[in-house]
């Protein structure tokens, strides 16, 4: 009865709001712990709408989206995922500097329904602020699966919020909760979150305070939410005492030093106790697990992969693998890039350009230059994002937080964290975000150490330089000796660390809790997402300075006008004028060499100077196909592909390959390194100074050009050195010259 | 070559020289994070 007549008062307080609520625009606030799927809930509600930016005057992602539902405007924001409110990361600060002083409608709380106790501690904290909450009780059907079961009324019934079940790979539940959100926000005051009771001796000095407080500061409690306030100035929270510019308070001494006797404990850990204990208590209130528990699969899997002994080696075998697959599933694909921008793509510009008048030196601008550069770079698109996609999948499937465990000692030998590895993962799609991943450890010192070590990890930007340099020299074993290149990364990165630990960061690694989420089969909607969004930027680079450097290549390759040979141009006296440096390692041509000077722009632009300095002369005896002939053909070859890709992917046994048409660039090639000198030469590029993005970020990052003036200098030093020793060494014994 | 083809050679060089400033010095390139935003100040 009392039930009915609560819901009657709040439509009654709805009405009378009337148009002006219709009106207004609901702010809604996401929070949540990591991983517990609030990115793939806001991807759900908010789809294309997401808007993506940055937290002012931090470099935390900021998103945000405005949307209509049930005829009414609601603006939500993503607070970066925390396991808490307290000062200690950006992410928290900015999450909790955003609530507490934005004061948003409402607050959406992402709870993982497969990890209830550690979720709500969050949970607590929100509460505290005083603004209505309503919980999305996510991932409910993997819980349910588990045979978990939630009695979510009870829980709304003690938390006085409301809690909607819901499973956002699955978009089950969201109308609901966009539903009820609406609900709540109209009537707020009757929502309120419930005042959870810390326990008596905190609520008395909770009392005590709000006296004091109000007597002494009157302006600053109607200010702030008065009990997160009076929990904060219990903790002593630096970040709120700085910003409220109090300092000695007696009668926060008097009570502080009651709670100190009372429980001979510091008081964050009494204050951490009491949230701890709610939220267990909440637990086991809410939550039936069933009784006999079989061993989860989950463990059960971790029970091997995360062996002492076999961690790594699995880790190894599971890199091996992702790299077969790429390479086997995007190799068909890639040829038929190679082939259109060779063929078709070249003879359409010229007769687009010949006709209008064009002179000849911009056709072949445009052909020699500008395809021949961005194609050589494009016709490895296709690997870049199977391997994003592969990286993309271990990520989501919960491996890579394993992978970084089973890392952690190797890592503590180096003087850092198992955390650390996980920049070091995502520079394996770019040492950009890897190195602005760093700013996730708390420590500046391991901060610097992680970002010095990321660019030894190969990014996908390499991938075009050995795809190239295997597809010539060793097509037998291209996955293998590519993976040999990522593994050479990672442990040079480990001796790097040793060598930076005995010289510029001496001391201890400290220790953190590390979280293993459960294994999970990613959607596939939610791994074409990630995959596009790591991979496009391959694509904008390709069509803005790998486009402009092709151009300005050229014109370096053609000047002084008329130069009869490349080897004449700026470009090539520049290479030759270092390519000595070059000769011991066996790779000193000025055409590798001017090929590493335009590479430092992006890595990849390696090939499209090696594209451009090989191009072709033209064949003018060939017979030119007709446009038809050429659609023709560009359409076969790419349900060719297909085929090939799917029959690998089957294991079919696929045709015997003809024997391919020699491209000049390949020809070029072997005419100019040995297996052994492509192989030095492909650790040359995976090690040599980061890119000018990367060189940029690290400035970015740590505010001096100090570090990345250090990086720039170690790792050239280390490339040519890595590459004497697997050049010299090779011909010492034996493998070639 | 004559003038005219030495003003064409010109822009486009200007114009490959302003892709390279816009996109690696002004906005600092794309770095690959998701939503590609990490490295806006």
């Amino acid at each position: 009865m009392s039930t009915q007549l609560k819901h009657k008062d709040e439509e009654l307080d709805a009405e009378v709001s009337g148009h002006s609520a219709a009106a207004r625009t609901i702010t809604v606030a996401v929070a949540g712990n990591p991983n517990s799927g609030k990115s793939t809930l806001i991807n759900a509600i908010a789809g294309t709408r997401l808007h993506v930016g940055n937290w002012a005057g931090v470099t935390v992602e900021k998103k945000e989206a405005f949307f209509e539902f049930g005829g009414r405007k609601i603006r939500l924001v993503d607070l970066p995922g925390t396991y808490s409110l307290s000062p200690y990361s950006q992410e928290e600060i900015v999450a909790r500097d955003y609530l507490v002083h934005e004061r948003p409608d409402l607050i959406i709380n992402v709870v993982d329904a497969t990890n209830l106790e550690r979720n709500l501690y969050l949970t607590v904290q929100i509460m505290e602020l005083g603004i209505p909450v309503v919980m999305a009780l996510n991932i409910y059907d993997e819980a349910a699966e588990k045979g978990y079961r939630i009695d979510d009324k009870a829980m709304e019934e003690m938390l006085g919020i409301a809690v909607v079940p819901t499973s956002a790979t699955k978009k089950t539940g969201l109308d609901e909760l966009l539903a009820t959100a609406l609900r709540v926000a109209d009537t707020p005051k009757q929502r309120a979150p419930k005042k959870l009771n810390y326990g008596e001796d905190i609520e008395v000095a909770c009392d005590y305070l709000a006296k004091s407080f109000r007597s002494s500061y009157p302006a600053l409690i109607d200010h702030y939410p008065q009990r997160w306030l009076l929990l904060k100035l219990m903790e002593q929270d630096s970040h709120v005492m700085k910003e409220l510019g109090l300092d000695n308070l007696d009668f926060l001494d008097q009570a502080l030093h009651h709670l100190r006797r009372a429980h001979g404990e510091d008081i964050e850990s009494i204050m951490a106790d009491a949230r701890y204990s709610l939220a267990s208590g909440l637990t086991h209130e809410v939550l039936h697990k069933p009784e006999l528990r079989q061993t989860e699969l989950t463990e059960r899997i971790d029970k091997v992969v995360l062996n002492r002994f076999l961690g790594i080696p699995i880790f190894m075998g599971a890199m091996w693998l992702l790299f077969k697959l790429t390479f086997d599933l995007s190799a068909p694909f890639g040829k038929w890039i190679g082939a259109m921008t060779d063929g078709p793509f070249k003879r359409w510009a010229s007769a687009i350009l010949t006709p209008l008048g064009a002179p000849d030196w911009t056709v072949s601008l445009v052909n020699d230059g500008v395809i021949a550069g961005v194609g050589s770079v494009l016709v490895f698109v296709p690997v870049i994002f199977a391997m994003m996609f592969f990286i993309t999948f271990l990520e989501g499937s919960g491996y890579m937080a394993r992978a970084a465990f089973v890392m952690d000692r190797t890592m503590h030998s180096i003087g850092l964290h198992g955390k650390s590895f996980i920049p070091m993962l995502l520079g394996f799609g770019c040492n950009v975000p890897g190195i602005y991943a760093t700013r996730t450890l708390e420590n500046p010192k391991d901060k610097v150490l992680t970002a010095l070590l990321v660019p030894l990890m190969s990014c996908g930007a390499r991938l075009p330089v050995y795809v190239l340099f295997v597809g010539i020299f060793f097509p037998k074993n291209s996955s293998t000796v590519i993976w040999s290149l990522y593994i050479m990364g990672i442990l040079l990165a480990v001796g790097m660390g040793l060598v930076f630990k005995q010289t510029l960061f001496r001391g201890e690694a400290p220790m953190f809790i590390m979280e293993l989420p459960p294994y999970r089969m990613p959607s596939l909607h939610s791994l074409c997402v990630h995959t596009w969004e790591k991979g496009k930027h391959f694509l904008f680079k390709a069509g803005t300075y790998i486009f402009a450097v092709s151009v300005l290549v050229w014109f370096l390759l053609n000047l002084p006008w008329g130069v009869e040979h490349k080897r004449d141009s700026y470009l090539g006296q520049a290479g030759a004028a270092i390519a000595p440096i070059f000769q011991p390692v066996g790779f000193g041509n000025w055409e590798a060499a001017s090929s590493l000077i335009t590479g430092v722009i992006a890595k990849e632009i390696v090939v499209g100077t090696m594209g451009e300095i090989y191009a072709p002369k033209k064949d003018e005896k060939k017979d030119v196909p007709t446009l038809q002939e050429d659609l023709k053909e560009v359409a076969t070859s790419f349900g060719a592909a297909c085929v090939t890709a799917a029959k690998t992917l089957l294991y079919l046994p696929q045709a015997e390959e003809k024997e391919e048409d020699q491209g000049g660039l390949k020809v070029a090639i072997l005419g100019a390194f040995t297996p052994l000198s492509a192989y030095a030469f492909m650790a040359f590029v995976l090690l040599y100074m980061p890119c000018v993005v990367a060189i940029a970020a690290m400035r970015q990052e740590f505010g001096t050009w100090k570090w990345a003036g250090v990086g720039l200098f170690y790792q050239t030093a280390l490339a040519w050195t890595a590459a004497l020793i697997i050049y010299q060494g090779g011909r010492l014994l034996g493998l070639g010259g | 070559m004559g003038v005219a083809d030495v003003i064409i050679a010109g822009v486009i060089v200007a114009g490959a020289c302003y892709i390279l400033y816009a996109t690696l010095w002004k906005k600092k390139g794309c770095c690959g994070c998701e939503g590609g935003s990490c490295c806006k100040k």
